[in-house]
């Protein structure tokens, strides 16, 4: 952001600004740019910058790649903390001032409350013939009113991990319904009085969502210019139900999950499943190196009764949002699709260990058809089989609030609440829909409810 | 000589033990978890490390991304080290003035400083932002500097300090002697003011050091970051590659040693301060 006043008159100017402070904290509002019209390649002779703010770890070797193949783009890459670290506080102000990076990492979550707030830029007329290149449901959350903002780059879709070796000693399948998943954490607890098949994480909003996201009916909708709630539905319930059965008959630990106490259980054995996303194998990999060769992945239990295999994803995943105010929003969307769609890209985000690919066609990359880091720890196990069927069965109807922060912090408040005896899981979501409903009006948005 | 040991100070002794035993145990564990791996951190008693590798540690700590966790401590102490220097300087002045130059409308000015005190400055973050992109300084060294240089609770530590501490007569003779105001303020008042300067330094010190809000939207660049905004970001790395919890935990270790170190050697200015003011008082 080079600016050509010279630094004795920059701090002359914002001496008298700092004085002035207050009067004019409403003067940010970059103003809308007409997105240019030029050719998205660019001009190898002048290359256009395009600055682009993530937090993936290793993604600076993709940015690489691109501006190598890429002549007429030069991208920028700043680290910055991860969205709900700040991240996405700096990204607004960003826009709000007019200084915004063109491209940058927002989560499926977040994507509403940028809109909300207008901090996405339209991209249909570069983007909008992408769309057979994406996953259908991860593609869709990048798209609002038929108009595309963002670019999918990868989800979470759950699976559960396992330690094949103790299942085999106590003689128990991996379960295949969630009946069958009941049925196991009882003979654990069993045939060893530590040991749990896993914990419930009332302290894991995105964990919580993703289990009444695969039981079926979805939580928010737009209908008629209004906001749809329906967290307090049957589907959602029986989850409820069910685990609260399970914590009554203390057939799970209550711990929180990848927490100290957490990482610890996975190392000794005290915790032997895990239900988590794709990129959890990481997790498992790095804080319990130990236990290598003893894992496995089996797909996610399912409700007795489900037409079809479904899944769900943890807090949907993660797309390149191109952001109101890019004086390159074609260059941008160039490299947003680049980055997440070049099997070359998709290749090194997938070893930074960023996540599910949102593309379809994943047989160019590498990674996902032999990994010597990763299958051996689960004993030779080709475990992306299992989260490649997992992602293609995420429910493509789900719609995250444009106030995902307030849904998050609710519903791990009355899950934690329910834990310890304060009413039930079923009253938490109960109360966590009220909740919702609050927030919503509160941001001016009409609202209405269902169940 | 056998002296009787009273109650009252056995128990207040235990008391005062527990406590510390409970501010320091935090230290210990960040010092033995330094010295861990990844692994080890979760999978081992909390005090205790069976297979040290500080050296290990320390060597990633300084090695990753070209020695960014050296930059960024020098950016925390220069951050740090010149903005609580110029704000002690801007207090003391400031306080000096209002203590001891009766003009109209001082009460009112004091009262806005004193209302600037309860303004937390996480909240002024987001203005001075956009204010400082308009001017085209935000990412840059200025945009975190220039805001540590504004100490409210100076001005009002200094303005009470130099109002009890510094008698009328005193300067009345100094100017009878022929002392001009500058040197008034620089060669007496300031010298009877240093407990209470000592104090501003510290305490702005300490708050700019530790201030997140503001670096994490003024900074974009990784090496302009100092050391807390930096560490953060590494820790939010952990939750897709484990090996940052190490370089987190013996970072935030390193951190916490410079600034205990930092403060103890500081520590002794102050003690000489409180006891030329008590002696003159």
């Amino acid at each position: 952001m080079g600016s050509k006043i010279p630094r004795t008159a920059r701090l002359a100017v914002i001496v008298t600004m700092t004085a002035a402070l207050g009067l004019a904290a409403a003067c940010g509002g970059g103003a809308a740019t007409e997105p240019a019209k030029n050719q998205a390649s660019g001009d190898p002779a002048s290359p256009v910058t395009v600055k682009f703010w993530s937090w993936v770890p290793n993604i600076q070797k993709a940015v690489d790649a691109f501006n190598a193949s890429h002549p007429g783009i030069k991208v920028d890459l700043e680290t910055i903390t991860a969205g709900p670290d700040g991240g996405y506080a700096k990204m607004l102000a960003g826009v709000k001032a007019g200084n915004a990076p063109d491209v940058a990492q927002v989560g499926y979550d977040s994507l509403p409350s940028f809109l909300v707030n207008g901090a996405l830029e339209d991209i249909t007329q570069y983007a909008g013939d992408k769309a057979s290149t994406f996953v259908d449901w991860q593609w869709q959350t990048g798209v609002f009113g038929g108009k595309v903002y963002a670019i999918p780059q990868a989800s979470g879709p759950m699976g559960l991990y396992y330690r094949k070796d103790l299942f085999d000693k106590w003689g128990i399948e991996a379960p295949k319904t969630w009946d069958d998943f009941a049925a196991a954490a009882a003979t654990i607890r069993k045939k060893d009085k530590d040991a749990y098949i896993s914990t419930f994480a009332a302290n894991q909003a995105p964990w919580l969502i993703s289990l009444a996201q695969q039981a079926g009916q979805g939580w928010f909708s737009t209908e008629n210019d209004a906001w749809k709630v329906t967290i307090d539905n049957p589907d959602t319930r029986r989850v409820a139900e069910y685990w609260q059965k399970m914590l009554d008959g203390k057939l799970v630990k209550t711990e929180a999950d990848m927490s100290n106490a957490w990482y610890r259980d996975l190392q000794t054995g005290s915790i032997v499943g895990w239900i988590g996303g794709s990129w959890g194998d990481a997790i498992i990999r790095g804080n319990a190196p130990k236990t290598s060769g003893k894992w496995a992945v089996a797909p996610i239990p399912q409700w007795p009764g489900a037409d079809k295999f479904t899944s769900a994803s943890w807090a949907g995943g993660s797309s390149s949002a191109v952001l109101k105010g890019t004086k390159h929003a074609a260059e941008a969307t160039t490299f947003a699709v680049w980055l997440n769609s070049a099997p070359e890209s998709v290749n090194i985000l997938l070893s930074a260990g960023y996540g599910w690919p949102s593309i379809k066609d994943t047989s160019q990359i590498a990674n996902l058809q032999k990994d010597d880091t990763v299958f051996p720890f689960y004993g030779g196990q080709n475990i992306w089989d299992v989260f490649k069927e997992a992602d293609a069965a995420v429910d493509s109807d789900w719609r995250w609030p444009p106030v995902s922060d307030a849904l998050y912090a609710s519903i791990t408040d009355n899950a934690k609440a329910a834990v310890q005896g304060e009413g039930t899981l079923v009253d938490a979501f109960a109360k966590t829909q009220q909740a919702m409903v609050e927030q919503l009006k509160a941001k001016g948005l009409n609202v209405t409810t269902g169940g | 000589m056998v002296r009787r040991i009273r109650p009252a100070t056995v128990v207040v002794m235990a008391l005062l033990g527990a406590a510390a035993v409970y501010f320091l145990l935090p230290v210990v564990w960040v010092l033995v978890a330094a010295t861990k791996s990844s692994a080890d951190l979760f999978g081992t008693f909390g005090l205790w490390s069976p297979e040290p590798q500080l050296g290990t540690n320390l060597g990633r700590l300084f090695g990753t991304g070209d020695g960014l966790f050296g930059r960024w401590i020098v950016n925390s102490f220069l951050y740090a080290g010149i903005g609580a220097l110029a704000a002690t300087l801007l207090s003391a002045g400031a306080g000096y003035a209002m203590a001891k130059y009766p003009f109209r409308g001082r009460e009112a000015l004091f009262n806005l400083v004193l209302a600037g005190v309860l303004v937390p400055s996480t909240v002024l973050a987001l203005p001075t932002y956009l204010i400082f992109s308009e001017v085209g300084i935000t990412g840059t060294f200025w945009s975190v500097l220039l805001p540590g240089i504004v100490s409210p609770f100076g001005v009002y530590l200094a303005r009470i300090h130099a109002t009890a501490a510094i008698p009328d007569a005193l300067l009345e003779s100094a100017r009878l002697d022929g002392a001009g105001e500058y040197r008034i303020f620089f060669g007496i008042a300031m010298k009877i003011m240093s407990p209470a300067l000592v104090t501003i330094f510290l305490f702005q010190f300490i708050g700019v050091w530790n201030n997140y809000f503001l670096p994490l939207v003024m900074l974009s660049d990784q090496r302009l970051y100092p050391v807390t905004l930096g560490l953060a970001q590494w820790n939010s790395q952990t939750f897709r590659d484990p090996a940052f919890y190490e370089l987190t935990v013996t970072g935030a270790a390193v951190s916490a040693l410079l600034l205990v170190l930092t403060m103890a050697s500081l520590q002794r200015f102050w003690r000489a301060g409180l006891t030329a003011g008590s002696v003159k008082g």
